[in-house]
């Protein structure tokens, strides 16, 4: 019921294949699938993931994690200063413990005196900027090859695997430029190819979360803090343990989002994390406040990143401009069969738009690509929000015995 | 179990709140296979006592024992432990969970780390086959209705081993149909050695379910009766529970002068569809009078009750006095003196979140009290409300805490009190008395007989016909929208009435 449905997966998989393959096909632009573009995407993905991740384990115990940001930006200090004297994994480790302790600050606040959550949560952004500015000019001016906005390069590297037996055939037969085979195997190949060891912990971070949540009785207990305090309160569940729970948890899996950007560019360096804390809580949203839609959601957005980074012929936005008006079109056909005429009228025009738009112009500014993962999120939300179930009293302020 | 051991025996309980004592010195004793009822007015503490018992609240003093043992209740946990189960007045259920996951809450069957759905499953269906509570265990409880959602409730205190079941008003919410549900249900669990405590302030249910009744006055227990073996009446246990003889809502003598305050002349209101809803109703109401409207509820009432204070447009006059504010706005008809009693007084009277003193501002926000010129005067409206708390005895632990925190009869004379404040010349009341218990009710009826002789123009509508016939000096009766007959309150009998309501007959 909570876990990916299986068919339901390799449907939607096949959806997304098709379409991308049909964009590929149409720009002959061969970046759109090829096996850098989805290893970068995935580094891209991650941190954005693990902030969605850990933004589901607050919201789901009922605290809305604005905090997310700050929470990160302390991860990537953490990373940085650990990183920098003890090694890469000292780094990992501190990241988190910097972030748990951004998740600690929230859940006093939030849990303990009942402040207001956006403002604590906002708080805590600001105060974990200051203060890792400040901290940054302390620690890292008289280092070597530190300066006053960045650390030293951080010791070391986390493992990262490629799979040549598996990676070389496969991106062979993706320059081959085959309908939906080539395509398919440039994403299978991309999986093996650079593959960091910290992706593999955010993917099995993201199978726990699923696991534990909503296979275990611990999970539903957390959850119920989320749906109905009172309630979980009636029934004996300590619902300030578990909130307390969550919200920690939350800070380490930001903190460690953040650990796993300074380590990508291998140093500290302030306004690393680039909002990715906020895009995080954009993809739980985009997912539902569930794993599956939430790890969907950071791929849309590593995957939209890279081909704006990655961007040498100037036309994969305008490739990224020609999928969004398939996908528009493909969910604007489905609804008309579904009766929900007024949305999808309003879709297929704006696909309409994006076509026109691809045909007429020659290139589009990179900044049109930036905005686009926004734009989705706006759409899901405007469509969709009626079958969102965010937790019921998320952002609700609970104090024990207190009727609601 | 022997049918006269005791279940429960609750000795010389106190609770104290600051501002209140919720309870003090309460004696009860439930012997166990039983239907105990606890009656009392809103604010006697009923809630409070069962939170006690239920490990949600600790008492200050007093003993409680289960089955003749002497326990002490720091938690939910530990009542539940010691077999006590609640179901409360408002449902404890998460809406965003199936039925399975709700019921198993806080004591899942587990295999390894895991929930055991199978298990969870299995037993929830043969506890409901056992007690014949049908549920699909799959669906969200969002999608259930109440009575669905109450046969949950149960459940789940089954489903934790309770044999001592505590329900806060159960059919405060329920259509009657599902208080026959409830009711035979609960005559199963009797018959399989359950114990059942049942809070309730509607005797005449009371009676037909309990096997022995406690009532409870300000806090206090003041007496149990057995409806098997004493006579008694909904009315001896009405008297019992407000400590003297029951009010009635007459009205006596005359006081009608002679000058019209309220003039409407062919009133309408059109519904979004185009239908007339309102259609060409005129009437006059003089100082001093009450006229009061009887009528089903939905065909028109609420309708001219807006088009009166100007919340939905219409057509026709309205005049007060002399003045014709047919399109003056709400505000300068309130300012005029129209006080204005709604028929949901949680969605037009009240800011559920804001506390008392705020909600006595609102629609008097212009005026002393609670004004000073252009600026609010907090102190002026604190000091009122404490006034209007104290005359009309709201029961609450201060003027501070929000309006949600009352019970909704306490709302209620809240708001009565605050629409009769500065001296209205017009007061437009729908139900002024619906959900406030019957003490609270003669209260609030003198209030309004006192203002009628200062010469108070009343427009009153109510669902409770003998309320309708004791105050009004005149009734008219509305039928879609127009009025079909006039009555006079000191012949027609709520049969009649009631017959003239449906359009079935003439009344007197």
């Amino acid at each position: 019921m909570t876990y990916l449905k299986s068919h339901r997966f390799i449907g939607s998989a096949f959806t997304a294949i098709t379409m991308l393959s049909i964009t590929r096909t149409i720009t002959s632009n061969g970046d759109l699938t090829s096996t850098v573009t989805i290893a970068q995407a995935l580094v891209f993905a991650s941190p954005i993931a693990l902030a969605g991740l850990a933004g589901i384990w607050a919201e789901r115990a009922g605290v809305i994690n604005i905090g997310l940001e700050g929470m990160m930006i302390l991860g990537t200090f953490g990373a940085g200063w650990a990183g920098w004297q003890w090694g890469a994994w000292a780094g990992v480790l501190a990241g988190i413990i910097f972030g748990a302790i951004g998740g600690l600050l929230l859940a006093v606040a939030a849990v303990t005196f009942g402040v207001d959550q956006i403002i604590a949560g906002t708080a805590i952004n600001l105060l974990a900027l200051g203060t890792t500015k400040f901290l940054a000019i302390l620690l890292f001016t008289n280092a070597p090859g530190g300066g006053q906005a960045q650390s030293p390069p951080i010791k070391g590297k986390i493992p990262v695997f490629t799979l040549d037996s598996i990676v070389e055939p496969l991106t062979a037969l993706h320059e081959k430029g085959i309908f939906f085979v080539s395509d398919l195997a440039g994403l299978v190949a991309g999986l093996f190819y650079n593959m960091s060891l910290l992706t593999i912990i955010t993917l099995l971070l993201f199978i726990m979360t699923s696991y534990l949540l909503w296979k275990t009785a611990f999970g539903l207990r957390l959850r119920s803090a989320g749906e109905n305090p009172w309630a979980a309160d009636s029934l004996g569940v300590k619902v300030v343990q578990y909130k307390y729970a969550a919200v920690v948890f939350s800070g380490m899996l930001a903190g460690l989002g953040g650990a796993y950007l300074s380590i990508a560019s291998t140093i500290y360096r302030n306004g690393n994390t680039a909002g990715r804390g906020y895009i995080g809580l954009a993809t739980m949203i985009f997912g539902d406040w569930r794993p599956g839609g939430t790890a969907a959601g950071a791929i849309m957005f590593g995957y939209i990143d890279t081909l704006r980074l990655i961007d040498t012929g100037n036309q994969n936005v305008k490739g990224l401009i020609l999928l969004g008006a398939i996908i528009l079109f493909t969910i604007g056909a489905w609804m008309l069969r579904s009766s929900r005429r007024n949305t999808a009228i309003g879709f297929l025009l704006l696909g309409a738009v994006m076509i026109g738009a691809y045909f007429s112009a020659t290139s589009f500014p990179p900044e049109v690509a930036q905005v686009a993962p926004y734009i989705t999120t706006l759409l899901v939300l405007a469509t969709a929000s009626q079958n969102l179930r965010p937790p019921a009293a998320d952002g609700v302020p609970y104090r024990k015995g207190e009727d609601h | 179990m022997s049918e006269n051991s005791v279940a429960v025996e609750l000795q010389g309980i106190w609770k104290r709140f600051p501002g209140v004592i919720a309870n003090s010195d309460i004696n009860l004793k439930v012997a166990s296979g039983t239907v105990h009822a606890i009656v009392g007015e809103n604010g006697a503490g009923k809630s409070t006592l069962m939170k006690i018992l239920y490990g949600m609240q600790k008492a200050d003093e007093g003993i409680i024992s289960i089955n003749g043992k002497a326990l002490v209740f720091n938690s939910p946990s530990d009542a539940i432990a010691a077999g006590i189960g609640m179901v409360h007045q408002h449902f404890m259920l998460a809406d965003n969970f199936t039925v399975l996951e709700n019921i198993i809450l806080g004591s899942e069957p587990k295999s390894g780390g895991k929930l055991d759905f199978a298990k969870a499953r299995k037993l929830i269906s043969d506890i409901a086959a056992e007690n014949g509570l049908a549920v699909n265990s799959d669906v969200l409880v969002s999608e259930l209705g109440v009575g669905d959602r109450q046969r949950i409730e149960i459940l789940k205190v089954l489903y934790r081993g309770a044999h001592i079941l505590i329900l806060d008003e159960p059919t405060a919410v329920l259509v009657p149909h599902e208080v026959e549900e409830l009711f035979n249900t609960l005559r199963d669990l009797k018959k399989q050695g359950f114990t059942v405590i049942f809070i309730s302030h509607k005797l005449d249910e009371v009676l037909s379910i309990a096997d022995e009744i406690t009532v409870i006055r300000q806090g206090t227990t003041v007496g149990s009766v057995n409806p098997h073996t004493e006579n008694v009446s909904a009315r001896v246990l009405a008297e019992m529970m407000v400590g003297s003889e029951l009010p009635t809502p007459q009205s006596v003598g005359n006081t009608i002068q002679d000058q019209v305050v309220l003039t409407v002349e062919n009133l309408g209101v059109i519904a979004a569809g185009g239908k007339a809803i309102v259609d060409g109703v005129s009437f006059k109401i003089r100082a001093g009078e009450i006229l009061g409207i009887a009528g089903v509820e939905g065909n028109g009432q609420a309708e001219i009750l807006n088009a009166l204070m100007g919340i939905e447009s219409a057509t026709g006059k309205v005049m007060f006095q002399d003045e014709d504010i047919s399109k003056k706005s709400t505000r300068y008809r309130r300012d005029l003196g129209i006080g204005f009693i709604p028929e949901d007084r949680q969605r037009q009277a009240l800011l559920l979140g804001a506390p008392l003193w705020e909600n006595r501002m609102l629609g008097h926000q212009t005026k002393a009290p609670n004004a000073k010129g252009f600026w609010l005067n907090p102190r002026g409206a604190k000091a009122d409300t404490k006034r209007i708390v104290a005359e009309y005895d709201v029961r609450t632990p201060s003027i501070d805490v929000n309006a949600s925190a009352l019970s909704g009869g306490n709302q209620q004379k809240l708001i009565v009190g605050r629409e009769m404040s500065g001296d209205p010349k017009l007061l437009i009341a729908a139900h002024p008395t619906r959900g406030v218990d019957v003490g609270a009710q003669a209260a609030i009826w003198d209030h309004i007989r006192n203002a009628r002789q200062a010469g108070l123009a009343v427009l009153l509508i109510s669902a409770d016909l003998d309320e309708l016939i004791g105050l009004s000096d005149s009734i008219k009766v509305l039928l879609r929208g127009k009025f079909v007959a006039d009555a006079d309150p000191a012949t027609v009998t709520p049969q009649e009435l009631g017959t003239a309501m449906t359009g079935a007959g003439r009344a007197a």
